[in-house]
């Protein structure tokens, strides 16, 4: 298997994300979420894997985020699909905050 | 030769709430024999391409399966194809086809809808475009090529679909519409007027309060005259004019059908072990403390989902605030909850490129909510209207109305 080594790429300023909100964060041509949850945190794949529908519009309730387009729900810190019609967990990424800036280790 | 046949559970129907309802079944019970009987050719398929991108050649029908074939070998739920269904005897729990007696202990119907017809002068009803399934999309994509001219009888859902896809593959369209405004009586005038701009922005001729007066059948084409007076030529006739539950099977059976079957909040319909789901069924929904029927994809999946728990015994009750949408050209329309009473309207988002909801207000609470956007502008909000009027949430109208105010804090309010 081919493994590129990760690495810690920043997002922007931590205080840009409301506590239940997310961005849309785009890095070499791939589509990442990065949420703040109320206990700190998140990134996931920005992309539903039942639609390839963005999830930025998405609504983030306790530790779920809804896609927009048909409602697939998927837990935000393990990223599992949590019905139908999404049945492919997303893909969650390492997150950490480091002088008010938030990192993502792709 | 007929085949005798016998399953624990038949699930009669092949749409999107039979393939949900077998598989949540097997999630709890591994044991029972489950068949899936259709009348349909094909695994069951999304119905939402069929009007956009499957008319518009993007995808094939592999790719918008609910499942494939591995799916349900895996799961042993069989898939009984092109079963045209003869008789369904109720007292001896068998059902006979064109190929089979099937013998039950459990039913699930899940026959969905069918198109409603329209009778024309001078033109045969073989010869009327419908569009419910994949047979009837295909036919409309043949009949494309050959046909510049297109004429959709219908403003609603459908053939505002069908009119968008239609242009971009370059063909003349008229609509026309009986009513003042597209999308029914449901849907706001201002989100309809934004919707009708759209169509004729992009070259669709739209007549609204206008019939049809006479149609000629010349050699290739119609000349349609219309009660407005324009007089139209097209190829091909196209009919969107809503849909009725497929139930005349169980006429003169025991079933009790009242637009469509009669069923309860547990799937349960006036017979013992026999359950609906889907288009069909007719259900009584506790928040609204009625019976009410819904033709949409969400209430589709979600319904035979409810359904498949219900059959194996966990009591389940479905109670989805009803949520639908239509993509025309680039904007996206939703419906949440119901817009068909309320004591007043308040509107939030000033036009489509902000995105624009109307919110059905009924004691100080959202009863339901319509909006359009472009793209998934509006999506988060009318799903957060969905939560409010399913959770009763009291809320002023002035912070519906404020576009600074997030609609999410709301759903604090309990």
């Amino acid at each position: 298997m081919n493994s590129e080594e990760k690495k810690w790429i920043e997002v922007g300023a931590s205080d840009q994300i409301e506590v239940e909100d997310l961005i849309r964060f785009d890095h070499e041509g791939k589509t990442y979420c990065v949420y703040h949850l109320e206990d700190g945190y998140y990134a996931t794949d920005g992309i539903c894997t039942h639609e390839a529908v963005h999830l930025e519009e998405g609504l983030v309730m306790d530790d779920e985020i809804e896609c927009p387009m048909h409602q697939g729900i998927f837990n935000i810190k393990t990223g599992k699909a949590m019905g139908p019609p999404v049945c492919i967990d997303l893909k969650t990424y390492q997150v950490k905050v480091e002088d008010n800036k938030i990192f993502i280790e792709i | 030769m007929t085949n005798n046949l016998d399953y624990q559970i038949i699930i009669l129907g092949g749409g999107q709430s039979a393939a949900h309802a077998a598989t949540t079944i097997r999630q709890y019970d591994s044991e029972s024999s489950i068949a899936i009987v259709t009348n349909e050719s094909y695994l069951p398929y999304e119905r939402p391409p069929l009007s956009k991108k499957f008319l518009l050649n993007e995808v094939e029908i592999d790719e918008f399966l609910f499942f494939n074939e591995e799916h349900y070998k895996n799961l042993k739920i069989d898939i009984l194809k092109n079963e045209e269904i003869k008789n369904v005897n109720f007292e001896k729990n068998l059902i006979e086809s064109n190929n089979n007696k099937i013998s039950y202990n459990k039913l699930l119907i899940a026959t969905g809808c069918k198109n409603r017809t329209l009778n024309l002068e001078n033109v045969d009803q073989k010869d009327l475009f419908y569009l419910r399934d994949i047979n009837e999309s295909t036919k409309i994509k043949n009949k494309f090529n050959s046909s510049e001219n297109i004429l959709i009888i219908g403003g609603g859902f459908i053939g505002l679909e069908i009119a968008s896809s239609a242009k971009q593959l370059g063909k003349n369209v008229n609509v026309v519409e009986l009513a003042d405004n597209l999308m029914g009586r449901i849907v706001p005038k201002e989100i309809s007027t934004i919707v009708r701009k759209k169509h004729e922005e992009n070259g669709v001729d739209i007549h609204l309060r206008t019939n049809i007066t006479s149609i000629k059948k010349n050699t290739d084409n119609y000349t349609i005259q219309l009660s407005n007076n324009a007089s139209v030529i097209c190829n091909m006739i196209i009919v969107g004019i809503g849909a009725l539950p497929n139930v005349e099977i169980f006429d003169n059976t025991a079933l009790k059908i009242d637009n469509g079957i009669i069923t309860n909040q547990y799937n349960k319909t006036s017979i013992e072990n026999v359950f609906a789901a889907g288009d069909v069924s007719n259900f009584y929904h506790p928040l609204y403390e009625e019976n009410i029927r819904l033709e949409s994809w969400k209430h589709a999946q979600n319904h035979g989902v409810s359904a498949g728990k219900n059959i194996v015994g966990q009591k389940t009750e479905y109670s989805e605030v009803p949520w639908m949408w239509s993509d025309q050209y680039n904007l996206n329309l939703q419906l949440t909850g119901r817009c068909d009473e309320y004591d007043s309207l308040v509107k939030r988002g000033k036009d489509e490129n902000d995105g624009i909801i109307y919110f059905f207000m009924k004691n100080n609470q959202v009863f339901g909510a319509c909006g359009v956007g472009i793209g998934g502008k509006i999506a988060k909000d009318i799903r957060i209207a969905g939560i409010l009027s399913d959770k009763k949430i009291k809320v002023a109208e002035s912070d519906l109305s404020d576009s600074s105010i997030k609609l999410n804090k709301l759903l604090k309010n309990i």
